[in-house]
């Protein structure tokens, strides 16, 4: 959600005149029946449920390519994970740093093991010598996933201005032994900061359904996918980067102000082949109103 | 003679199942959320005799649609009765049941009415949601009346 605010001062009195406007920004994806990306599409094509309200009028549309990113890499060192998956996070990371793509957005890196996450670098991650730095280090095996959410989706929320699009890339088994803060507070800071999540998950599929699921969860939620670190470095990264070029975006006026989380779904108006994918919600703030 | 007998088949034509069944109304859907399953044969009339039983687990889609006069809560069967949330949305009814037409291919989806409001009420009772309507549908067409729906 976007909150503008004006304000003009006079020069001859001391009167301040101010105008609050409020709309809902969402980044979404639409796929057919094969489940490949839709190239065209028009504002007559999709609706917007928003609290159970359609909403069909909306004051913009466009792809969402050319939106800059605000990119925060949340990675797991534990030793459990480090000494599995050091070589392929890795290469994941040099791959994000360096693909042109993405070279003039702003990438961040925080890191959790043991009592707490930490950011390691902030808008600058650019030199190879971080990511080899923070996955040689020792660190014990506790792993507070759902604080680092939280600490990541506060600290992109810090960040976010209206033109630049946050996306949280997430390195983990989705298993979390030691966080202060719930599942469900890590996703409303996430939720809140208006990020995708790209969950790339590090556990075994056979042995851990418990991670994956909350990984899915977490993905699902933010609008963002699910992917594994099984399928390479380049394939990662390839999804990723498609489903940041291949979005739209929308922006609508705010339909009621009610403090607190407002559900969003996206349904086709005519095409019922067509499915959307987008966050499950946003957060109205009090201090908004 | 003969025309005799064109008047009498005219006439018997649109008093048919046949015609009634090409007779479409049209509505905006204008809220959805999901809510309990119920089946279309429990529906409104269920609903008014107290006897309604959820026969399905899990959430189905409920739409609010409003008509020229009436305003209809239903809900489908399943969790995937989801219809087209275009501006314009045609439906008719049979026994209990609302069918809202999914495409041009005549397809048709079937819900249960849940619930049934006057338009001028509802109007009153939920005025934010109506100016949402309004809001949200520029080209919304408020006279919207019976049509006689021509193959496409």
């Amino acid at each position: 959600m976007c909150l503008l605010a004006l304000q003009a001062s006079g020069t001859s009195a001391n009167i301040t005149y101010r105008s609050t406007v409020s709309e809902v920004r969402l980044t979404f994806f639409a796929t057919d029946e094969k489940n490949r990306g839709v190239e065209t599409l028009a504002t007559n094509d999709f609706a917007v449920v928003d609290d159970g309200l359609v909403i069909r009028q909306f004051r913009s549309f466009r792809r969402a390519d050319a939106t800059r990113l605000e990119i925060v890499v949340l990675v797991d060192v534990s030793q459990s994970v480090v000494s599995r998956f050091r070589q392929e996070m890795s290469d994941v990371i040099r791959l994000i740093s360096d693909t042109q793509a993405i070279s003039d957005d702003h990438l961040s890196m925080i890191t959790f093991a043991g009592m707490q996450a930490a950011i390691e670098c902030s808008g600058n991650c650019r030199d190879g010598s971080v990511t080899n730095r923070l996955l040689a280090s020792h660190a014990d095996g506790a792993t507070p996933l759902y604080d680092a959410l939280q600490l990541a989706g506060n600290f992109l929320a810090e960040r976010r201005t209206p033109e630049v699009r946050p996306v949280l890339i997430v390195f983990s088994d989705g298993e979390d032994t030691i966080s202060r803060v719930s599942s469900n507070d890590a996703l409303h800071a996430v939720l809140a900061s208006e990020a995708q999540i790209y969950a790339v998950d590090l556990g075994d599929p056979h042995r851990n359904a418990d991670g994956a699921a909350a990984l899915d969860t977490l993905a699902e939620a933010t609008g963002g996918r699910h992917l594994f670190i099984r399928d390479g470095a380049s394939q990662i990264l390839h999804s990723i980067l498609e489903d940041l070029h291949a979005g739209y975006l929308v922006t609508y006026k705010l339909p009621n102000t009610a403090v607190g989380f407002h559900s969003t779904r996206i349904l086709p108006t005519r095409n019922l082949n067509l499915r959307f994918r987008c966050r499950r919600g946003y957060v109205y703030p009090s201090a908004s109103r | 003679m003969k025309r005799i007998t064109l008047a009498l088949l005219f006439a018997a034509f649109f008093s048919s199942p046949l015609h009634a069944q090409k007779k479409l109304e049209r509505g905006t859907i204008v809220r959805m959320t999901m809510a309990e399953c119920i089946a279309p044969e429990h529906g409104f009339m269920a609903a008014m005799s107290g006897s309604v039983h959820n026969p399905a687990d899990g959430l189905c889609p409920e739409y609010v649609l409003v008509a020229d006069k009436v305003v209809y809560v239903i809900v489908g069967k399943s969790s995937g009765a989801l219809v087209p949330l275009a501006e314009t949305t045609k439906f008719r009814f049979e026994k209990n049941a609302l069918l809202i037409r999914i495409d041009d291919a005549r397809h048709e989806a079937r819900f249960g009415i849940k619930e049934m409001v006057l338009r001028s009420e509802w109007d009153h009772v939920h005025p934010a949601v109506m100016q949402g309507m309004e809001d949200s549908s520029p080209h919304h067409v408020k006279t919207a009346a019976v049509v006689n729906d021509e193959p496409q």
